[in-house]
């Protein structure tokens, strides 16, 4: 028990610690969201010293408040789930905007690493029990498919199936012009459709990591003791590879796993990005872009909350998925 | 060892691999088939900007409403198109005004049988209501209107001004969106209301809206009899400008305003696509001038700025950064073509072609530089070199700067190049941080040169280093310049303008705090397969950019589907 309050005691620091620099990082970049805003309109329209009055009226940005007291509202703010409002998207709250984009990261990252997880594991787990086999050479392959940096790869296969052999959709999350948003099979088979080829290039681009790490340890386990044992005791070798080896070999890269799912949300900008897809990522973009401190905040106050979320999954986990741990504390 | 029998079933990851692919594919030719639209009427879509998620609000008085509110589903008075030399605005849903002498009072004559989209009639006491709330709530005031009106009869509104108010005219006309008093007087918080159902006088109305795109549909009650012709228009967002090329070219998109470098071969490719090129602006480097407010650097030197205009090939520029789409500015900041009768001098009417090395090192010399061993001039021990400011994805500009270090170079002067970000840039700018930074402006509301010359010229806007300035970002300080504006806003005859600022142009040719290099092309391409009567080269009867506030309206209520 005391493993566990101990662990939540870490954690619960290590949470204040993120939401203090979370207020404080993005004070710290240049311009203020006014500027910027005039800046744009300026472009389109007469800006005069009366509309930047006006805007600073609007968006609330006359912060004369001395910095530890703006801290200190934001802290209590949070405890109330305000998150405050937008500037990109004004009068939008940040809540509002967040609960917009979110589900579509968490369904496009969440599912690709899942499946990229699974695959990756699979392959890995036949590259080692049949070792030298062609799986063997699947592995350099796709190790440099990872290597390759991704927003590269993202561009080359959205060029050859978007454009070149127009298999897959150029951009965006549904297929607007059709399907309207709600729970018909048009639109979750536009959504899964459109979000094939993103999904495709995560898998790529990340499973080469899951394949070697699982094969080296399939490699190691295979040769300990209790598989010796259980192909003496005429186990069918399917059965000893599933329950036996693999299952032990799966241990750290179960723990990676976990961690890469906190990073599902944080790690979508760039996806987004090249495919115009709908989701945090590019609100985040959008919101350093316009220095709007409020969603800048509510959204790495998420990305903290899945990572840190995420390592205390895997700390705990790990205790119960492997006794060993267990029994030491 | 581990058997090497062959086993008997796949892999349980193969099959699931299998299954998935299956099923993707399955899928893929349930939903390709059916994303066919089936529209009954004429549709089209509009790229206009948007990048992603698209957030919902209509309401007019917030900066941040999407963009058809401004044009599309709410109107102005009058319309001031910004392609044409003719400075007066034609009539909207108010078809006259007229000032008193002294500018203190400006009477609004509305058009009579206007409706509101929701039916019900439209009348001068929306006018005033709306010119009322903007004084009430300064929030919402973004125009800067400093007025209170009274609707003196059904079709008859007068603004009443504290002080000769002139050059409120375009705002007010061509700038203030109307809307509803019926609706309106029972909104708690218009500043922070979205808005959902906009109900206007504009050519369209909402019809459905989702955070990836949204549907305008016609407005059956639309004052000018016969428009719109196209039935639905849909918006979509577009990640970036790569997105929105390939959505052109596969026909998704039938208006956007983008510019790519290889249009031309583009355009020459894909018989149904054309553009149009209506320069609005002009690109210029912006230099931080004033010793006295704080600014430092060789550019502070009127000397350095002129032999900066000199030196450059605006020619080469112009083929280099913008592929040809340009054209060569005036060193009055007004386009050559377009405000022809508001330059006074015509020398000053275009700027030089090409390069003029010779004048530029003869006026360096002048002023006393010497040329250093390195080819670049200098002066009392510093030389002349100069860094540029410029944004970080603004492919065209980042050319024209590395073309312009080279073309400098030749004339004596060194040109070093800080690529920042857009909040950078602006902050830089705003605050007086910067020597020189490539900006583009023109003309806004109306072709009116007061406007823009105020917005930069005039000193009361500007800042000592360090704090921001409102307006006049190259802490330019000429009492004459100020003198001018002054008696310009002074009076409502364009004549007395017109002398106005023939002394205006004067001072700034010879100072040139701005240093004027080319016309930037704005560009926007059509669709013609389905939708036709665009705004062309020949006839552009609105400026045709997609993104554009007002002109929007203009354009949609003049399109037709083809037959």
């Amino acid at each position: 028990m005391r493993f566990y309050v101990q662990k939540l005691m870490f954690y619960v620091v290590a949470l204040w610690a993120a939401l203090t620099l979370n207020f404080f990082i993005p004070r710290w970049l240049p311009g203020n969201p006014v500027d910027i805003l005039i800046a744009k309109l300026s472009a389109k329209g007469a800006v005069t010293a009366a509309t930047r009055h006006a805007l600073e009226l609007l968006l609330g940005a006359n912060s004369q408040e001395p910095l530890w007291k703006q801290y200190l509202e934001y802290l209590g703010n949070l405890a109330h789930g305000d998150l405050g409002v937008s500037v990109t998207y004004f009068p939008q709250t940040v809540a509002q905007t967040i609960a917009q984009t979110l589900p579509w990261t968490v369904a496009l990252i969440g599912i690709a690493t899942v499946i990229s997880f699974i695959v990756g594991v699979g392959l890995g787990q036949l590259a080692g029990w049949k070792r030298g086999s062609w799986l063997d050479n699947a592995i350099p392959v796709t190790t440099m498919l990872q290597a390759v940096p991704y927003f590269w790869l993202a561009l080359i296969l959205l060029y050859v199936f978007g454009s070149l052999l127009p298999w897959f959709p150029l951009n965006g999350g549904y297929d607007v012009y059709g399907a309207t948003p709600g729970f018909n099979l048009d639109f979750i088979g536009s959504t899964i459709y459109y979000g094939t080829l993103p999904a495709l290039t995560i898998v790529i681009s990340s499973i080469g990591g899951w394949m070697l790490g699982m094969r080296n340890m399939m490699v190691s386990t295979l040769s300990e003791d209790y598989i010796l044992t259980a192909e003496a005791k005429g186990l069918k070798p399917r059965r000893i590879m599933t329950a036996y080896a693999a299952r032990n070999a799966m241990l750290p890269s179960l723990s990676g796993f976990a961690i890469s799912l906190g990073f599902v949300v944080a790690g979508s900008i760039v996806t987004e990005a090249v495919f115009s897809y709908p989701g945090i990522g590019s609100a985040l973009l959008e919101a350093v872009q316009n220095n709007d401190y409020a969603l800048m905040q509510g959204i790495f106050l998420f990305i903290t909350l899945s990572v840190l979320g995420a390592n205390l999954l895997v700390d705990l986990l790990y205790a119960f998925i492997d006794p060993r741990t267990r029994s030491r504390s | 060892m581990h058997s090497s029998n062959r086993s008997q079933r796949p892999s349980a990851g193969f099959v699931f691999v299998t299954a998935l692919v299956g099923a993707v594919l399955v899928l893929t030719g349930c939903t390709a088939g059916s994303s066919s639209s089936s529209s009954s009427g004429s549709s089209m879509t509009v790229f206009n900007g948007a990048t992603g998620t698209v957030a919902e609000n209509f309401n007019p008085f917030t900066p941040t409403a999407l963009q058809p509110t401004f044009g599309v589903i709410y109107e102005t008075l009058f319309y001031y198109n910004l392609t044409s030399s003719e400075a007066k605005p034609a009539p909207q849903i108010a078809t006259d005004y007229k000032w008193n002498t002294d500018g203190t009072q400006m009477t609004v004559t509305t058009r009579a049988g206007v409706k509101w989209s929701d039916g019900t009639p439209f009348s001068a006491a929306d006018v005033a209501y709306t010119i009322n709330l903007i004084n009430k709530v300064p929030a919402l005031n973004t125009n800067g209107i400093n007025a209170t009106a009274q609707a003196t009869g059904p079709d008859t509104v007068v603004l009443q001004f504290a002080s000769t108010s002139f050059v409120q005219e375009a705002n007010i006309l061509g700038n203030q969106p109307i809307v509803p008093e019926h609706i309106w007087k029972n909104i708690a918080d218009p500043t922070t209301n979205i808005n959902k159902n906009p109900i206007g006088t504009g050519p369209y109305t909402l019809k459905s809206f989702d955070p990836q795109s949204y549907v305008l549909a016609k407005n059956t009650k639309y004052w000018s009899s016969g428009q719109p012709k196209i039935d639905t228009v849909r918006y979509i967002a577009l990640s970036n400008a790569d997105a929105a090329s390939a959505a052109l070219i596969a026909g998704k998109v039938d208006w956007m305003s983008s510019y790519f470098p290889g249009l031309k071969q583009l355009i020459g490719s894909h018989k149904n696509l054309a553009y149009v090129n209506t320069p609005a602006n002009t690109t210029e480097l912006q230099a931080c001038t004033n010793v006295s407010l704080g600014c430092t650097g060789a550019q502070t030197d009127v000397a350095v700025r002129q032999a900066i205009f000199y030196a450059v090939d605006r020619t080469q520029l112009n083929n280099l950064a913008e592929s040809g789409f340009g054209s060569v500015g005036s060193p009055t900041l007004l386009l050559p073509d377009r405000d022809k009768s508001w330059i006074s001098d015509p020398k000053n009417v275009t700027s030089p072609a090409k390069a003029d090395v010779a004048k530029s090192e003869s006026i360096l010399q002048a002023a006393g530089y010497t040329k250093g061993s390195d080819g670049i001039y200098e002066k009392n021990g510093q030389r002349v070199s100069v860094t540029v400011q410029v944004i970080s994805g603004y492919s065209d500009y980042i050319s024209a700067v590395s073309t312009m270090t080279s073309e400098l170079k030749a004339a004596g002067i060194e040109l070093k190049e800080s690529q920042v970000s857009v909040n950078e840039s602006s902050a830089n700018v705003t605050n007086g941080n910067y020597e020189l930074s490539i900006a583009n402006f023109g003309a806004s509301v109306s072709t009116n040169p007061y406007y823009m010359y105020w917005q930069n010229y005039d000193s009361s806007g500007t800042a000592p280093v360090g704090q921001p300035s409102k307006g006049d970002g190259a802490r330019y300080v000429n009492p004459v310049v100020d003198a001018a504006l002054k008696a310009a806003a002074a009076t409502n005859d364009p004549a007395v303008q017109k002398q106005q600022y023939a002394l205006i142009q004067t001072e700034i040719v010879r100072d040139m705090p701005y240093i004027s290099l080319f016309v930037t092309p704005t560009l926007t391409e059509f669709n013609t397969t389905n939708v036709t009567n665009w705004p062309t080269n020949e006839n552009t009867y609105a400026f045709p950019a997609s993104w554009k506030n007002w002109d929007n309206g203009i354009v949609l209520r003049q399109l037709e589907p083809r037959k």
